[in-house]
């Protein structure tokens, strides 16, 4: 990192630029929804005149030295319906989050190469023969350009002033006509990334950076306009962008912000992609340590061992990131699901880990979270009073999950979400459609999460074992120690607590777990959702691994009641496996293929691993063996916990303490206690 | 229980296993599988493993009481390690005995380590055992990784309830043989951390064609519960307060590669 870069990210860092903040109008923002709703304006144009809204009210920063422009002053979107017209949305539809159209991918690189005019030209030239619908859809999209392009141009007026007339050419020239150098395709990106944040879209993610933007950054590295250090530099400076206003979007926690950036795979006609930017990107990542942008590295069982290594590197200096995905497995899970080969090459990561498609992907991967051990528990407690062998209570568990999925499935009909017009343009076909991207793309599927793997195999485990196999432990005896949450049954509890694991590379436990997830897959495949979509069963928990276990009364493993589950595909909390050779193996014998929603292995590693010359490179191989193996996904936490509680007791020292809570890179401090508490847990026992 | 390492092996000779560990990156070249060993002849003052000192299976106390160390017989512990054979190969790594002391139930030790001959060998030893044991295991191995845990008789005896002279003399059957060989220090704050005894610990080894170098293990505290729990009492006999002089430029004056671990 230069002196220059290290100035911008010591700036960012203290906060300098939170003091060009605007003071925060709720009473603006109120009357903003209401004055909309006295006009009458629909939906689709109010979508619009938000975006203006919060751009007119934008003052242009230029922060000292920084060449990649737009900083945030308004620090909140108002809402664009009032709170009478929301209930009213919320108790005739499915509101899913905020009701926004979020956690899609969108095609920057269309709109960054052609600028946005042509988008607008195109939706004009659409008005002719337009339905009422479609050129209030057509109008909304005029605006929306508009809106970004005034914000723009404030901001080119104000270089000029400046004397930064370089800068001023790029703005007044990238965002209407199109980007020609890497620099003009940067400061595009930022241009479309920031103003879909100001429209309310959220978990932006970022896509396949490394693919599309290589052709400007390989011109100026030609033509030598570039060397490799000012292209660092750049892309160092572009990914400071990310860290800016982040703390203004919502998301469930701090950091929570879909910010994912997706490096390598093939493309869509299946050559792999890795170039100079690729491994650029790495670095800067490295040299940066923020926890934005969250980089995804896609890996197949071709990939060599370089790659891991310099992923690891990352990992090493405690990002939480790369988070590694499997073309081998995810590819084939996706076309199996019906995705075109050629748009299931071309997947990328969503805000943490769900595999949609950039640009014609209006999927929904995180619509609801299934709950594992609820479904067992249910089996548990309707049959094992009656139950005369171990496979009927099995039986039993895979019917209960099917039924929650269906459950689940049914419950997200009437889908309704706010037209996002600004988003539609970097949308595939919208504007031929003439349709906002809110009403469905190409794909409209919805992805369900499954939550507590482990702690649902484990109770079939304990139940086989100690009723069945031994008969140690009768059946009243045990549905007694649960109503009882094991209180006065310690040495039961003991004894369950001991039973058989998942991850210690047991396959009598491992598929168990196998079972779980394959009769949630197999209960999904005929259902379709009202959009025309299928639905897709993942192995990510987000936050459920917290709000299920709230609900989840005490398991046969020896849980008590409301004691966490574990993120995504680990071993239960609490658990310690042989080691993390095991704990990877163990995984890989799940039907990965047939859940490709998402959701990676989740391990720890103690951070003076990589204290010895040598350890990156045995991690990367760590890390390759389990591709090698099959699995599908896997993000990896370099931890201490002796800093971990040092930084409860003393957040002021421990500031830039980063970890990976459930898919996504966070600062420590400034997470939740119940989320700080339970990554203390995991890595107590980290193999 | 003891044996000595004589006798025919065979996959069905049996050994206390205190616990296998994965994916060891200190404890040898390459990604290692660590075998521990139950048992040790030694009383460290500094022992960071006091359950693995008494030889056979032992009820830890506390609040989850468990018995730790298993009677395992050498198929088992094979096919155990095997498993992932592709990955420890793959990485230049393998198994590693560990303990305890090793070489204290060295007929399994060679027994195990001529099943799992398709890997990478090494034992980590104090190296106090008799010279005949010390040699079938170091012939039955890739690499030894030594303790030289002090150079002083007196002071040797004072803090391992043993004097060093079965130490030396094994040695300087590693200086003189073809084995390669680590010697591992122990650097305990006001026992051993000292540049003069350093310097007798490189004198020692320095020039033997077989040494790879010197691994420095700087001393950091540890929970005092794990004692407690093991049915010992933590009596360390030094400042365990005070950071111990970590000083690699001793070993490199004698052109030893010298690594803090």
């Amino acid at each position: 990192m230069n002196e220059h870069v290290r100035a911008l990210r010591d700036a960012l860092l203290a906060r300098d630029h939170h003091r060009f903040r605007q003071p925060s109008d709720a009473a603006h923002d109120e009357a903003f929804a209401a004055g909309l709703a006295a006009r009458g304006v629909p939906p689709v144009l109010r979508a619009s005149a938000r975006l203006a809204d919060v751009l007119d009210r934008e003052r242009p920063v230029l922060l000292p030295g920084e060449r990649i422009v737009l900083t945030r002053t308004v620090p909140t979107t108002p809402e664009m319906l009032t709170p009478a017209e929301r209930a009213d949305v919320a108790a005739h539809g499915r509101v899913h989050e905020l009701g926004k159209v979020c956690n899609v991918c969108p095609d920057y690189a269309t709109a960054i190469a052609s600028g946005l005019l042509a988008p607008r030209s195109q939706a004009e030239a659409g008005l002719v023969g337009a339905s009422p619908a479609q050129r209030d859809f057509l109008q909304a999209v005029v605006e929306s350009i508009d809106a970004v392009l005034r914000l723009v141009d404030r901001y080119a007026a104000l270089a000029r002033r400046e004397g930064r007339t370089e800068l001023a050419e790029v703005l007044e020239r990238a965002p209407r006509t199109g980007a020609t150098t890497f620099a003009e395709a940067l400061q595009g990106f930022r241009v479309l990334h920031y103003a879909l944040w100001a429209s309310f879209s959220y978990h932006n993610t970022i896509g396949r950076f490394d693919l599309h933007l290589w052709p400007y950054l390989d011109a100026d590295l030609r033509a030598g306009r570039l060397d490799r250090d000012q292209a660092l530099d750049l892309v160092e400076e572009f990914f400071l962008t990310f860290n800016r206003d982040s703390d203004l979007y919502p998301g469930v926690q701090q950091g929570d912000n879909g910010q994912s950036l997706v490096l390598g795979g093939v493309d869509r006609d299946g050559v792999e992609v890795w170039n100079e930017l690729s491994v650029l990107s790495l670095e800067a990542s490295l040299e940066l340590g923020l926890i934005d942008p969250k980089i995804n590295v896609r890996v197949s069982s071709a990939t060599g061992l370089d790659r891991y290594v310099s992923g690891t590197r990352l990992t090493a200096r405690g990002l939480g990131f790369p988070q590694y995905s499997n073309d081998d497995v995810v590819v084939p899970g996706l076309v199996g699901l019906g995705y075109d080969v050629r748009d299931a090459r071309d997947y990328v990561v969503a805000a943490c880990w769900e595999f949609i498609i950039p640009g014609v992907g209006m999927d929904v991967p995180n619509i609801a979270a299934l709950s594992f051990p609820a479904a067992v528990n249910t089996a548990v407690h309707e049959r094992l009073a009656s139950a005369t062998s171990f496979a009927e209570i099995q039986q039993a568990a895979h019917q209960a999950v099917a039924d929650q999925a269906a459950e689940l499935a049914g419950a997200t009909r009437g889908l309704v979400m706010e037209p996002a017009p600004l988003l539609s343009v970097l949308m595939t076909g919208c504007l031929e459609r003439r349709a906002d991207v809110s009403t469905g793309l190409r794909y409209n599927n919805y992805g369900i999460h499954g939550v507590g793997l482990s702690t649902a195999a484990d109770s079939l485990a304990a139940i086989r074992t100690l009723v069945f196999d031994r008969g140690d432990v009768t059946p009243a005896a045990l549905l007694e120690a649960l109503d009882d949450d094991f209180a006065g049954h310690d040495a039961l509890r003991e004894s369950l607590r001991r039973a058989p694991k998942l991850g210690n590379d047991d396959d009598e436990v491992d598929l168990l777990a196998a079972g779980l997830l394959g009769a949630f897959a197999a209960a999904l495949a005929p259902l379709h959702n009202d959009r025309g979509g299928v639905f897709r069963a993942g192995t990510g928990s987000a936050m459920y691994y917290l709000l299920h276990a709230q609900q989840l009364g005490a398991t046969p493993d020896g849980r008590r009641s409301g004691e966490c589950l574990s993120a995504n595909l680990a071993p239960s909390l609490g658990v310690k496996v042989r080691g993390p050779l095991s704990l990877l193996h163990s995984f890989t014998k799940l039907p990965l293929v047939a859940a490709p929603n998402g959701g990676p292995v989740t391990i720890e590693v103690h951070d003076t691993v990589f204290r010895t010359t040598g350890s990156t490179e045995k991690v990367a191989m760590l890390v390759r063996s389990f591709i090698q193996d099959g699995g599908h996904q896997l993000q990896l936490n370099a931890l201490d916990r002796d800093t971990l509680l040092d930084a409860q007791v003393h957040p002021e020292r421990h500031r830039n303490l980063i970890v990976r809570v459930w898919g996504w890179s966070a600062y420590f401090v400034e997470l939740d206690r119940a989320y700080q508490d339970q990554i203390i847990q995991r890595v107590e026992l980290a193999p | 229980m003891r044996d000595d390492g004589a006798g025919p092996p065979g996959a069905g000779v049996t050994g206390v296993v205190l616990e296998v560990e994965e994916f060891a990156v200190h404890d040898g070249p390459g990604i290692r599988t660590v075998v521990f060993l139950k048992g040790c002849p030694l009383r460290c003052t500094w022992c960071h493993n006091p359950e693995a000192i008494t030889f056979g299976p032992q009820r830890l106390a506390g609040h989850e009481p468990r018995v730790v160390g298993v009677r395992t017989d050498v198929a088992t512990l094979a096919a155990r390690v095997l498993r992932f054979e592709r990955l420890l190969v793959e990485s230049g790594g393998g198994v590693t005995f560990s303990g305890g002391e090793p070489m204290a139930q060295a007929r399994f030790l060679v027994a195990a380590a001529g099943v799992l001959r398709p890997l990478h060998v090494a034992v980590e030893t104090s190296a106090h055992v008799a010279p005949a044991v010390f040699a079938r295991v170091v012939a039955a191995v890739d690499l030894v990784m030594v303790d030289v845990k002090h150079t002083d008789p007196e002071i040797h005896r004072r803090h391992t309830g043993r004097d060093n002279a079965l130490v030396l003399e094994n040695v300087r059957q590693l200086v003189a043989g073809t084995t390669p060989f680590v010697v591992r220090v122990p650097l305990i704050p006001g026992v051993n951390d000292d540049p003069a005894n350093l310097e007798r610990t490189a004198r020692l080894v320095a020039g033997a064609p077989a040494l790879r170098g010197v691994e420095l293990l700087p001393y950091n505290t540890m929970a005092p519960a794990k004692y407690a729990r093991a049915g010992r009492v933590f009596r360390p006999g030094f400042d365990t307060t005070r950071p111990p002089r970590v000083d690699p430029t001793v070993f490199e004056r004698y052109d030893i590669p010298c690594e803090v671990l």
